[in-house]
């Protein structure tokens, strides 16, 4: 094996190798690689920020990760939206020290330097005695990330002003994605984002959301008690407790027919297909799913998009899950991930449906949820274990159905039906290794347009 | 001698304000030594069938803007629990898979400042506040310190809680998951 020097294309590309599915445990502890992400990834791709309904005042305000920046996210005058860096172009405090609110204008409560909510300068305490009124202030506003764009309210930005649109970031895999949570009706957030801190890499949440082999293993309590379905089936494949009795797994119900969508830059589906879906759910949950077949979200998906049930994720950190809500991940460093999940409704639904659907939400996942509770136990061991000098040289493993993912193209989307497997997992290394090497835009796209096998 | 003097210069009602006031920290401590030795199934009877449990999302926010501060019951929240669910809970942990808290966590329940704000003589309004310390494995500490509001309703077999409210004192909540009880 050579060895090669950190940083160099050649090192990374020995990290993530796709035709073993094998990556090397240092992408999930090694700071150097960190500092790359913070570059090359998070530094150009569009993020998601928040959706336009937490906003919905002028001088409403959001603070939105991006990278390590902070970003304010403001309801204008004119009721657009602008994403202002929160630090202040005098001596660099920010201007604001809330999650939320509404303010009318943005004051540093250093020296007094205000900024309108479009980020204008528009107040220097002793402007004529102490500048001599030489400062000129229209050089001087809150700086505004490089592009701003919303997809069905959902809004974004890139640090990168040679981005290209934010649709074409999307793509049809991503504004499938997204239009899964979109064209559910007429989508409002509802108040409270939470937010919680794992001591784990970022990539261990954003591979898991297309992971459909750990429920059966990770989530066996919640579905002991029915939070999640199970099917009478069982392959255990020899699993045993730690006093040797058959753990008794039951799989989920779908896990022979599930479906993937690779899609450009990186975005992926992963999960149960419709079809099996429905076979699943009681007959009163069939609405979760169903009303992807009414003709609005049925034009929007288009015949491909309206099949997928599973886990769709957009590059690089915001799942969106089957019940109206988006987890983001937000890397704070190596081995600390905040997980924040924005939750909507659909104003269109009855009150009881809302509030059933609230319950699900808030059961389900965040950090007292029945299932992820287990999930941030498996992120930050996996993470604590790649810092080992020898455990670190173990590869991780990215097998499952290995080279017998047939990617059909249909409909603009590049699909895979299998049962379970990690095909959206290693796309995922796939494309992050590209996106960690600094590749350009084009050469970034076509490096992440799906072949015919993966 | 003590208590000679106390019956003969406290008028009663104060005598009785006290004794509610230790039958209330009584059946806090309690609660807290079932949380703390891990008895979840007879900490979750203490609970009505009605019992909502419920801990709203804290969020930083501008000083004038502090009605915000909190989410409301109907918003998205960290707990926002009935009966049945604070069971479920409870009967997940009992499966001896529910892999956060196996190995199981140490808990300390601390529960302090108990002051009864309201006696409608059926039931109990009380603000407590905690601290609830919590190792795992092998060097994980998390520690949460915030108030409680509740409920306690009399019955034949003492105070049960018809209504909790927790709020912490964190917005961006410093620990991993909220696998324990309030």
């Amino acid at each position: 094996m050579t060895i090669e020097a950190p940083g160099t294309t050649a090192y990374l590309e020995s990290l993530v190798d796709v035709a073993t599915g094998e990556l090397d445990r240092r992408i999930f502890s090694d700071e150097e690689i960190f500092d790359l992400e913070m570059k090359h990834i998070f530094g150009r791709a569009w993020l998601f920020l928040c959706h336009e309904t937490q906003i919905p005042k002028k001088g409403d305000f959001f603070e939105a990760p991006m990278g390590k920046d902070n970003v304010l996210v403001v309801r204008q005058r004119d009721r657009s939206i602008k994403a202002l860096l929160n630090t202040c172009t005098h001596r660099g405090n920010a201007v604001c020290r809330a999650e939320e609110g509404n303010v009318r204008n943005f004051m540093c409560t250093y020296h007094g330097w205000t900024f309108g909510l479009d980020g204008e300068l528009v107040g220097v305490p002793g402007m004529s005695d102490f500048y001599r009124d030489e400062l000129d202030r229209s050089k001087h506003p809150l700086r505004k990330v490089a592009q701003l764009d919303t997809y069905k309210g959902f809004v974004f930005a890139t640090m990168d002003p040679q981005a290209p649109p934010l649709q074409e970031f999307l793509g049809r895999t991503g504004r499938i994605a997204i239009d899964l949570l979109a064209e559910r009706g007429d989508i409002e957030a509802r108040p409270g984002v939470q937010k919680f801190t794992l001591n784990c890499n970022w990539k261990f949440t954003a591979d898991n959301a297309f992971d459909y082999y750990h429920p059966q293993i990770t989530h066996i309590s919640a579905q002991a008690v029915g939070m999640i379905p199970s099917a009478d089936v069982n392959d255990t494949g020899g699993a045993k407790t730690d006093e040797g009795k058959a753990l008794g797994v039951q799989r989920l119900p779908t896990d022979l027919d599930t479906l993937v969508a690779l899609g450009e830059y990186g975005h992926a589906i992963s999960g149960p297909s419709l079809d099996s879906m429905l076979r699943t759910l009681p007959p009163e949950m069939h609405e979760l799913v169903t009303w992807r077949r009414n003709p609005g979200p049925l034009a929007a998906l288009g015949p491909v998009g309206s099949r997928f049930a599973g886990h769709p994720h957009l590059f690089p950190t915001a799942w969106f899950t089957m019940d109206a809500q988006i987890s983001l991940r937000v890397p704070r460093s190596a081995g600390v991930t905040e997980v924040w999940w924005f939750s909507f409704k659909d104003r269109n639904e009855s009150p009881e449906e809302q509030k059933a659907q609230l319950g699900r939400q808030i059961h389900s996942f965040g950090p007292a949820g029945f299932l992820e509770q287990e999930d941030g136990e498996n992120w930050s061991q996996s993470t604590a274990q790649t810092r080992g000098g020898a455990s670190r040289d173990i590869p991780q493993l990215l097998k499952m159905g290995l080279g017998r993912g047939k990617i059909i193209h249909e409909d603009g989307v590049a699909r895979i039906e299998a049962p379970v497997n990690e095909h959206a997992q290693l796309w995922t290394y796939l494309s992050w290794l590209q996106w960690v090497k600094g590749t350009d835009w084009d050469e970034l796209r076509s490096a992440t347009t799906p072949g015919d096998y993966i | 001698m003590a208590t000679a003097h106390l019956e003969t210069t406290l008028a009663p009602e104060k005598i009785a304000a006290m004794y509610l006031q230790y039958e209330v920290e009584q059946f806090y401590t309690h609660e807290a030594a079932l949380l703390d030795h891990q008895r979840f199934e007879e900490w979750v009877d203490l609970f009505t069938d009605d019992t909502t449990y419920f801990m709203p999302i804290r969020r930083t926010v501008p000083r004038r803007n502090l009605s915000r501060e909190f989410t409301q019951p109907g918003e998205m929240a960290f707990f926002d629990d009935d009966k049945a669910t604070l069971v479920g809970r409870v009967q997940k942990l009992g499966t001896g898979t529910a892999w956060a808290e196996d190995p199981p966590s140490r808990t300390r329940h601390l529960v302090t400042n108990v002051r009864i704000v309201e006696d409608l003589g059926t039931q109990l309004t009380v603000e407590t506040c905690f601290h609830l310390y919590r190792t795992r494995l092998k060097s994980e500490i998390d520690e949460w310190i915030g108030r409680r509001e509740d409920v306690l309703r009399r019955t034949e077999e003492g105070f049960r809680i018809a209504r909790r409210d927790i709020y912490l004192d964190q917005t961006v909540l410093l620990s991993q998951n909220l696998s324990n009880f309030f």
